[in-house]
């Protein structure tokens, strides 16, 4: 394992060093993204603030939109596992409505909402809130019927059963879920962001990571300010996975 | 344990209706179909679009994105996956490039495939190839790992060579996690297309969407969300259909990547 470990160290610090060579030795570097570019990058906009205003403008987006499905989605997934003819009614009509991409929403939730960010907010929910259901249907679905059987044997009423047994028991599988759909839930705050700035052009709009990209995009064009907010988009999902992962330990250590 | 037909169909009809019925109702109350069209409504522009082929343009245009990208980025993908199962040291050097790379996810490139590509297919193209390449490679990588080493060794024991241990144990063992990944990979592929289309095209269903906002055609961009969704729906259950095919013997859920 620890060999492995210093093979990848080696390769990433390999093509880090052969990629800023090949940039330097063929002069490109306006057109294509160097380390060095980038880290320059880094530094003069977390020294004026514009990036971690970006992230932050856009991290909050992903909290309200996921909070609001988190609210609507869990009791409805919790309602369809213990009413089944509810399940039967609405998991067809929740799962078709998951192959509509949550950005095809997104005409509708400007003219609804505006372009200032509730836009992106709204699809944010919607990516969220349909994994969040379903997984929580599921996670009810799974728990083991004997427990049930118990309780009810027990004299707990639904309520004391619900609280006793359905939601502890749904919480690993529910780590994962929300795991999973913050991780949609952020790809689609950056893509409601890209189209909303796309759609209303620099200037204006939701001030998030997406904006900045389109800001870097048409206006400046710089492509290590680009790579700098790709490589901020893709830590933000590492960290989105290892604070769920985090949450997951401390919520059910039995099960992780 | 499966429920009786009328159990099975009447609830969800029950549902779709009072969907439909409150959706109806509201549209009326607002009396706006630039905020709010009706089903109805909805439904004439579907049919509307569908009949004098604009519609039609656009779907084949999405499809042609949504095929080659697909078949780009999961023909990468599923080589890729092979050359690290049979090379360890090909894997260990493009681990953590692939870890690097994963979590940008498609959209992230959207700006950056614009500015290479400029505004056309090829920003679609690129970005299915690419959102579609990593959950079949992650899903076949780990299928080809799994291969239960005894029945390895039994096909060495009994003679067999390395060629036909490929083709008659680790291929098929390794075929539901094959499908399965072609499945995540698609349901990726989908969502990238549309964002794609939105924002970096001048073709498609998702292009449409904006085309159509621009007009204040709010019918129309409900017609193509439809579209959109029932596309979506029809491409996983192909998939769905395929896997059940080719490897029905194989239990759905243990072969989630």
């Amino acid at each position: 394992m620890r060999r492995d470990r210093w093979i990848a160290i080696t390769t990433v610090v390999c093509i880090v060093l052969l990629w800023q060579v090949a940039i330097s030795a063929n002069g490109l570097h306006a057109k294509v993204p160097s380390p060095l570019g980038i880290v320059a990058a880094i530094a003069a906009h977390v020294a004026d603030g514009s990036l971690p205003s970006a992230l932050r403008d856009s991290f909050l987006r992903v909290a309200k939109g996921f909070a609001i499905a988190a609210l609507i989605g869990l009791p409805v997934g919790t309602a369809m596992g213990m009413t089944p003819i509810l399940a039967r009614a609405v998991a067809p009509f929740l799962d078709a409505l998951r192959s509509i991409a949550p950005i095809a929403w997104i005409p509708i939730a400007v003219l609804w909402l505006g372009v200032r960010g509730d836009a992106a907010v709204f699809i944010v929910t919607y990516a969220a809130v349909l994994p969040l259901a379903l997984s929580a249907h599921q996670a009810v679905r799974l728990i083991d019927q004997r427990l049930l059987q118990a309780s009810h044997a027990l004299g707990a009423g639904w309520f004391l059963t619900l609280r006793a047994v359905i939601i502890p028991g749904s919480i690993p599988v529910l780590i994962t879920a929300v795991r999973v759909s913050m991780g949609f839930a952020w790809g689609a705050v950056i893509a409601a962001e890209l189209a909303v700035g796309v759609k209303i052009g620099p200037g204006q709009g939701s001030q998030g990571i997406g904006q900045m990209m389109i800001e870097t995009l048409y206006v400046r064009r710089d492509v290590d300010t680009l790579a700098m907010c790709m490589l901020c988009v893709g830590l933000v999902s590492l960290a989105i996975d290892a604070g769920a992962r985090g949450l997951g330990r401390r919520l059910a250590p039995w099960k992780v | 344990m499966r429920a009786r037909l009328p159990q099975r169909v009447l609830p969800p009809l029950g549902f779709a209706l009072i969907v439909l019925g409150s959706w109806y109702g509201v549209a009326r109350h607002l009396a706006n179909p630039q905020l709010l069209p009706s089903p109805w409504t909805v439904g004439v522009a579907l049919v509307d679009l569908l009949g004098n082929g604009d519609m039609v343009d656009d779907i084949l245009a999405s499809l042609g994105h949504l095929g080659l990208g697909y078949g780009i980025g999961a023909g990468i993908g599923l080589i890729m996956a092979a050359l690290c199962a049979r090379f360890a040291a090909l894997e260990t050097a493009i681990d953590p490039l692939v870890e690097l790379l994963r979590p940008i996810g498609a959209i992230a490139w959207i700006p950056f495939a614009i500015l290479m590509f400029g505004v056309g297919s090829t920003v679609p193209v690129f970005l299915i190839s690419y959102g579609a390449a990593f959950p079949i490679f992650v899903a076949t990588l780990a299928g080809m790992h799994g291969v239960d080493r005894a029945l390895l060794a039994a096909g060495q024991a009994l003679g067999a060579s390395k060629r036909m241990l490929i083709t008659h144990v680790v291929f098929p063992a390794a075929l539901p996690h094959v499908l399965a990944g072609a499945r995540l990979s698609l349901g990726v592929a989908w969502a990238a297309m549309v964002a794609a289309e939105l924002t970096g095209s001048d073709s498609g269903l998702g292009w449409r969407l904006f085309w159509y906002q621009e007009f204040f055609r709010m019918d129309r961009v409900m017609a193509v969300i439809v579209v959109i969704g029932v596309l979506g729906v029809a491409a996983d259950a192909l998939l769905r259909a395929l896997r059940q095919a080719v490897v029905g013997w194989s239990p759905e859920d243990s072969n989630a990547a």
